[in-house]
């Protein structure tokens, strides 16, 4: 469904960092779903989104990062859940109104947990800004942009990289180095 | 050992391997004496004389691709014993003799046939004169580029069905030749291989695959004139027809390798000589050796193949895996449902009716979904039957095979991956199994050995049991080699089957070939591995002299696994029942620490480390003292480990999962499992759980 056009998406939005501006400018404009997290807001591509469900229990899978939540059922699929205050060095916390956004990212699909789910909103080129040197202990290499419109402040992540797997094994390779 | 006959040659390469230098040497010496002092004949030398260069070039380092040389060697052995054997008119010699009676699903009364003297003629029998396959041996067997390239415009898809369906026509086929070479008169054997080659001919003529056609056009002529019976099914005829079978196996496989890689389709070796030895196949000089006539106790009722008349219809296997993932699902939810306190609290005693009777649905459902991926263990017996032959052949044993059971479904997952254990089995229990004729007469036994495999259900599973009428292992031989090997350091707790599984332990007897016992490590440790991956087991009995007893012990399908759910602190884990030998709470007394290994538990004798699974997964709030815990036994012969958890749960029939790309494989784990209150529980690895752990133990002390 959303696959092919946001994998290309994610293609256009790689090489954010070099020089290669206008291929990003007409990449990033798009809907967002936004959602809070340790009261910032932040933007995820809706193109990537699967589906939101409620909070719910989530096994723990021993020898994974700690940014790893654990696994949980998605109708007989077995998927694994990232928390992202944990991944991005914020205090864990336990919000009421905490939920799954299901990701999907080319045939992988990923949840986060998130503190709240906030709106869906229609970002144009001009919205979005690049991202500052820095962005509340946010790894500016993580954000596709700043978004301004509705009078906040939104941080757009560049999900895949958010979540790359790559990143994840490295993580756990080093958590098992300390363990040995 | 220094083989003195082409038989021996071969049956020790079979044993060898591009490191063997040392007995490589030996054989290049031998088949270098054997070429040039004209022991064999002069149609054998160059076969021969070829096989003692290419063993030269790889001992010599000067070999690029040693395997594939190594394969050469073989087939270039093979070929010297079919121009030796070829067609020779009587008198049948005894190595010779031993082949139709090999052949599968045959009795044979060879003694009658064999005239007296050819008792004398052994070692000689390669010297007979050859008739047919001298043409063979003009054609030096290259591996040519053909030249050719897929058709640019072929539709892959097309292309892959034709591969599948046409693998399906030659397994066929495989097993209607087997048929006929113990019933030449079946027509309908016959009409299926003829059906089959024409089949493939005219699709890969469709496809474009003009190389393919053109050969499948030759097998089919040949056929034809067995079909209209112009000629007899005779010993050259069948092995043509079986050459035949395997060229048009490596055909496609080459068309697969195009697939794959560039498109450029290679010619496998012996293409021309095979195509040459088809078109001049000559039915005057053919033997009616294997005429015979075929008792009726001994073709298993199903031997034959059968045209299925029911209707079938292709789906892809991961749209049927959906489906029963799906149908998973629905029973977990009419689980949660029917267990749902309103409903067991509900003034509508019509509500529950209507909820147990959607449950006896649900249920029927799955049971029906997971059928569908089960398939009959026919063609698996049925390539086996080939192996048997070829290997009996090769060895210069008479072995008659029988197959039961091969009605017996299984999941069609477990059958790709119980197809190599069990060639390698078979293989090894003609090969190491079956004594030689001579032997076998000096011990009072019928000089045809028996190889029998047999299906059936067993108690929520299917056992294959192999049982060879052979030698039989030796407790004491395995024990000292094992000792010897460093495997184990003595044999005290191991019972029998302990004891011989070790044979199955990767590194077993690859030192030294000769005696009887060593022999049977080569890629046995195959065996053991796949056989871990289907959570299978192996138990082998076994009374020497008198023969072994394998059986296999394998789940119905890998959709479901029998768990144990335990519990340690507040999560839960399933270990897979087949991996569980016991479990107990443990006296004061048979807990101790040994230094440098940790804290051990003894059981009736035998000592073994146990594992804190809390302290393995970092769990808090789990049982500490031993005492108060439950101690599982899991892993089998000298590696047995207790797992210590706080309680057990219960058994449950679980759906093994992965636990998501994303993850990846988490260590310890095989997979996730989804339990009746639909949240995800840990599938144990319970291998890769005890390697965790040792490394951390010995820290510990």
């Amino acid at each position: 469904m959303s696959n092919s056009k946001g994998s290309v998406m994610n293609n256009a939005a790689g090489p954010a960092s070099s020089g290669a501006a206008v291929l990003i400018a007409s990449a990033r404009a798009g809907k967002y779903l936004t959602f809070f997290l340790a009261g910032e807001e932040y933007g995820l591509e809706i193109l990537k989104v699967s589906e939101i469900i409620g909070m719910q229990a989530i096994t723990r899978v021993p020898r994974t990062p700690e940014f790893v939540r654990g696994v949980i059922n998605l109708r007989g699929r077995v998927i694994p859940i990232t928390d992202l205050r944990v991944k991005f060095g914020m205090e864990a916390g336990t919000e009421q109104e905490s939920c799954i956004i299901v990701v999907q990212l080319r045939d992988v699909q990923t949840g986060i947990v998130v503190d709240r789910v906030s709106e869906v909103v229609a970002l144009l080129e001009d919205d979005i800004a690049d991202s500052p040197d820095f962005a509340n202990g946010v790894q500016t290499d993580l954000l596709l942009g700043i978004a301004k419109a509705g009078g906040r402040v939104k941080l757009l992540l560049d999900i895949d990289k958010v979540l790359a797997a790559h990143e994840v094994v490295q993580m756990a390779e080093s958590t098992s180095a300390h363990a040995a | 050992m220094i083989p003195t006959s082409l038989n021996d040659a071969v049956a020790l390469l079979m044993q060898l391997e591009v490191t063997d230098i040392g007995d490589l040497t030996v054989l290049r010496d031998a088949l270098t004496a054997m070429a040039f002092e004209n022991r064999v004949s002069a149609a054998c030398q160059p076969h021969v004389a070829r096989a003692a260069r290419l063993l030269g070039a790889i001992i010599g380092g000067g070999s690029p691709n040693a395997l594939a040389d190594l394969d050469a060697v073989s087939a270039a052995l093979d070929q010297a014993l079919n121009s030796a054997s070829g067609s020779a008119p009587a008198p049948v010699p005894e190595t010779k003799a031993a082949t139709p009676k090999s052949r599968a699903k045959s009795t044979v009364k060879p003694r009658s046939k064999t005239p007296p003297k050819s008792r004398a003629a052994v070692s000689e029998a390669v010297a007979l004169p050859p008739v047919q396959h001298a043409v063979v041996a003009a054609v030096p067997e290259l591996r040519v580029i053909a030249g050719e390239v897929l058709p640019s415009d072929t539709d892959v898809s097309l292309l892959r069905d034709f591969l599948t369906e046409a693998g399906e026509y030659i397994s066929a086929s495989e097993a209607a030749l087997l048929t006929l070479e113990a019933n030449p008169q079946d027509s309908e054997a016959v009409n299926t291989v003829f059906r089959a080659f024409h089949t493939v001919k005219g699709t890969a003529a469709f496809l474009g695959l003009a190389h393919i056609a053109e050969f499948a056009h030759e097998a089919e002529s040949l056929l034809m004139r067995v079909r209209d019976r112009s000629i007899n099914y005779g010993l050259a005829c069948a092995d043509l027809s079986l050459r035949s079978v395997d060229m048009l196996k490596a055909l496609l496989g080459a068309v697969e390798d195009a697939l794959a890689g560039d498109g450029a389709l290679l010619q496998p070796p012996g293409y021309h000589s095979l195509m040459i030895a088809l078109d001049g196949y000559n039915p005057a000089a053919d033997v009616a050796g294997i005429v015979l006539a075929p008792t009726v106790e001994t073709v298993p009722r199903a031997s034959r193949v059968e045209s299925t008349a029911e209707a079938t219809i292709r789906v892809r296997t991961d749209r049927l895996d959906r489906l029963i993932n799906m149908v998973g699902e629905l029973v977990i939810a009419q689980t949660m449902i029917a267990g749902d306190p309103h409903l067991a609290n509900s003034q509508a005693p019509d509500l529950t009716r209507k909820v147990t009777h959607a449950g006896k649905i649900v249920r029927e459902l799955q049971e029906l979904s997971m059928s569908m991926r089960m398939v009959p263990l026919r063609s698996t017996f049925q390539k086996l039957a080939r192996v048997v032959r070829d290997t009996a052949s090769k060895v210069g044993k008479s072995v008659q095979f029988t197959t039961d059971g091969e009605d017996v479904e299984i999941d069609r997952n477990l059958v790709d991956i119980l197809a190599d254990p069990l060639v390698h089995m078979v293989r090894n229990a003609v090969d190491h199994g079956i004594e030689q004729p001579d032997d076998r007469d000096r011990a009072g036994k019928s000089r045809t050995g028996s190889v029998r495999l047999a299906a059936y259900h067993s108690s929520g599973n299917v056992v294959v049991d192999l049982i060879d009428d052979g030698g039989g292992l030796h407790r004491d031989r395995i024990v000292n080699k094992a000792i010897e090997q460093g495997l184990i350091e003595s044999d005290r707790g191991m019972t029998d089957n302990d004891v011989f599984n070790l044979i199955f332990a990767p590194g077993f007897s690859t030192a030294d070939k000769v005696t009887d016992i060593s022999g049977r490590g080569v890629g046995l440790d195959v065996v053991r591995r796949n056989l871990e991956l289907i959570r299978g087991r192996l138990e082998i009995s076994s009374t020497p002299g008198y023969g072994t007893t394998f059986s296999l012990r394998l789940p119905l399908t890998l959709a479901v696994t029998d768990g144990m759910l335990v519990r340690v602190g507040a999560e839960r884990f399933v270990i897979p029942l087949t991996q569980i030998h016991m479990s107990f709470r443990p006296e004061p007394s048979m807990l101790s620490t040994v230094v440098g290994q940790g804290e051990m538990v003894l059981l009736r004798g035998a000592l073994m480390p146990i594992v804190r699974l809390h302290r393995t997964f970092s769990v808090r709030g789990a049982i500490e003292n031993p005492l108060a815990a439950l101690l599982v036994i899991v892993g089998d012969g000298a590696q047995r480990t207790a797992l210590m958890v706080d309680e057990l749960l219960g058994q449950q029939q679980v759906v093994a999962k992965p636990l998501g790309d994303a993850l990846g494989r988490v260590p310890g784990f095989s997979g996730g499992a989804i339990l009746g209150d639909g949240r995800v529980g840990l599938i144990l690895d319970v291998r890769e759980t005890m390697s965790l752990t040792t490394p951390q133990l010995k820290l510990a002390s």
